[in-house]
C-alpha cells in the first residue's frame, strides 16, 4: 500500500520512534470519524434489509412458477417502486423475529463483515512500523493485547477496558463504553427489549475479533467468540450514554484431531 | 450525458461567477469545521466499505443490479440521518437556489465528511441539474473491479443515496446517479444531480 514507507530509514536524531509513528499516523489521510460509525452502525439494517429481499425474491419466483398458469401481469408494475424500509423499523423486525433461521441468517452476515475488516486490518496494522507492535514469538496473550490495543485504537479510538485470561486459551475482554452504541437509547424501563434490539450491534466486533485472530494463524474453527453485555464495576460514565458494558468471551481450542 | 461532452466542460473553465464571496465563506467553513472533527484512518474506512459491497456480492450472487439498489437504499438511510449532523455543525442557512446547493455540497459537505473537494461541473441549460467530478474517491482507493462487475456495478452508489436522502430532508426532490466512473475504465468519476422539484415546506416529510 502507498504511503507506508516513509519515516522508516530517515531517522531523524533526538526523535523518538514512538514520536515518529505517531506523525506518520498523522500524516494518514483521514475522513470524518461520524461517517465510519454510520456505515459500521448501517450494517445491521442492511443486513435484515438483504434478508427480506432474498425472502422476497424466493417468494416471487414462486408466484412466478404458479402465475404460468394464468395470465394477468399486474405484479411487475408495483415492483418499479422501490420502496425504502428505515433502518430503525428494519432493527426492530429483526429483534421482534422468531424465525431462528433467519435471526442467525442476518447475524452471519453481519459477523462476515466483521471477520472481513477484522483480517485486513490486522494487515494494515502490522505493516505500519509500530514500535509497539513485536510479533517474534507468536504468543496468544501477545495477539489478545493487540486486538485489546491496537485493533481497537484504530476502529474505535480507545482501547479495551479490561482483558482477563485463564492462561490456556480463554480470554475476557470487557469493553464498558463500546463507541458505536454510545449514543443508543430507547424509553426507560425498556431494558430488557433496549438489549434485545442492540444484541445484533455485538456482532460486528465479534466477526473483527476472529478476523484477526484469522490473520495471525488461529482460523475461525477454533475460535469462539461470544458477546454478552455486562454490568460496569463502577458507574463513572454518564447517564446519557448506553447502560451495559460488554464482554467478549473469546476461547481458543488449538487441540487438532489427527 | 456523453463521457465526451463532460470531459470537454471540464477543461474549459467553469460558466460559472467567479468565486462569489459566499461561495469562499462556504469553503472556509468547510476547512474550519473539518478541522475540529474527529478523524479516522481512510483506508479503514475504504476497507469496511470493501467488506460490506463484497459480502452483497455473495448475497445477490453477483447480481450487480440488486446490489447497485441496496447500496444506494443504505445510503439513503445514512443521508437522512447525517444532514442533521451536517446542519449542526455547519450552522448554514438555507441554500438559495441549485448554484448554491452544489457549492454546499463540493466545499463543504465532501470536505467535513470525506475531505475531498469534488468540481463542480456540466450545468444544465435550465440551471437545474449539475455534474460532481470525484476525483480522489476515498470509498474506492485500491480497488480494482472484476470484468463481470465493471459492466454493472457502480461502486459508491452509496454516495448516491447519501445525496438523495440528505437533499430531500431540506425539501429537494433529486435524482442522483452516477454517470461514470473510474473504475470502469471511465476517464473520470462523474455524479449527476437532477432537481426533479422543491418540496413544499408544509408538507411533513420524513416520518421516522
Amino acid at each position: 500500500m502507498n504511503g507506508y514507507t516513509t519515516g522508516e530509514n530517515g531517522t531523524i536524531p533526538g526523535m523518538t520512534e514512538q514520536h515518529q509513528f505517531q506523525l506518520f499516523e498523522e500524516s494518514l489521510r483521514k475522513v470524518n470519524k461520524l461517517v465510519f460509525q454510520m456505515l459500521i452502525n448501517e450494517i445491521v439494517p442492511l443486513s435484515m434489509n438483504v434478508q427480506r429481499k432474498l425472502e422476497k425474491s424466493s417468494d416471487d419466483e414462486f408466484n412466478s412458477e404458479m402465475s404460468k398458469l394464468d395470465v394477468n401481469e399486474n405484479s411487475n408494475t408495483t415492483n418499479l417502486l422501490k420502496e425504502i424500509v428505515p433502518s430503525d423499523q428494519l432493527i426492530h423486525e429483526l429483534a421482534e423475529t422468531k424465525d431462528e433461521d433467519k435471526y442467525n441468517k442476518v447475524i452471519d452476515r453481519v459477523r462476515n463483515i466483521g471477520f472481513q475488516v477484522g483480517n485486513k486490518l490486522s494487515e494494515l496494522l502490522i505493516f505500519t512500523n509500530n514500535p509497539n507492535l513485536q510479533f517474534k514469538e507468536m504468543d496468544l496473550l501477545l495477539i489478545m493485547k493487540f486486538v485489546c490495543r491496537d485493533v481497537w485504537k484504530q476502529l474505535y479510538g480507545k482501547q479495551i477496558d479490561n482483558l482477563k485470561t485463564n492462561h490456556r486459551g480463554t480470554f475476557y475482554l470487557f469493553d464498558y463504553d463500546y463507541p458505536p452504541i454510545r449514543e443508543f437509547c430507547i424509553e426507560e424501563n425498556a431494558l430488557k427489549k433496549e438489549l434485545k434490539l442492540v444484541e445484533p450491534f455485538l456482532e460486528f466486533p465479534v466477526g473483527i475479533i476472529k478476523g484477526v485472530l484469522a490473520s495471525l494463524g488461529y482460523p475461525p474453527e477454533q475460535v469462539i467468540c461470544l458477546a454478552t453485555f455486562v454490568d460496569r464495576p463502577n458507574n463513572d460514565i454518564p447517564d446519557t450514554s448506553f447502560a451495559k458494558g460488554i464482554s467478549f468471551h473469546v476461547q481458543i481450542t488449538t487441540q487438532n484431531n489427527p | 450525458m456523453s463521457r465526451q461532452q463532460s470531459i470537454n466542460s471540464s477543461q474549459t473553465p467553469t460558466p460559472t461567477t467567479a468565486q462569489s464571496p459566499l461561495s469562499r465563506s462556504l469553503k472556509a467553513t468547510g476547512e474550519e469545521v473539518w478541522k475540529r472533527t474527529e478523524k479516522i484512518n481512510a483506508e479503514l474506512f475504504t476497507l469496511t466499505y470493501g467488506a460490506i459491497v463484497s459480502q452483497l456480492c455473495t448475497d445477490y450472487g453477483r447480481d450487480f443490479v440488486k446490489i447497485n439498489e441496496q447500496l444506494y437504499q443504505m445510503g439513503y438511510s445514512i443521508g437522512v440521518r447525517l444532514i442533521e449532523d451536517f446542519l449542526a455543525r455547519t450552522a448554514l442557512p438555507r441554500c438559495q437556489g441549485m448554484q448554491e446547493t452544489s457549492e454546499a455540497l463540493s466545499k463543504c459537505a465532501f470536505k467535513v465528511f470525506l475531505n475531498i473537494t469534488p468540481r463542480v461541473t456540466n450545468w444544465s441549460s435550465g440551471k437545474d441539474a449539475f455534474s460532481l467530478i470525484i476525483d480522489d474517491n476515498p470509498l474506492s482507493d485500491f480497488v480494482e473491479l472484476p470484468m463481470d462487475a465493471m459492466e454493472q456495478l457502480w461502486y459508491s452508489n452509496v454516495l448516491c443515496g447519501v445525496l438523495k436522502g440528505a437533499l430531500e430532508m431540506v425539501q429537494l426532490d433529486c435524482d442522483v446517479f452516477f454517470v461514470s466512473d473510474i473504475l470502469r475504465g471511465d476517464q473520470q468519476t462523474e455524479l449527476r444531480v437532477k432537481l426533479n422539484k422543491i418540496l413544499k415546506d408544509e408538507i411533513p416529510i420524513g416520518e421516522d
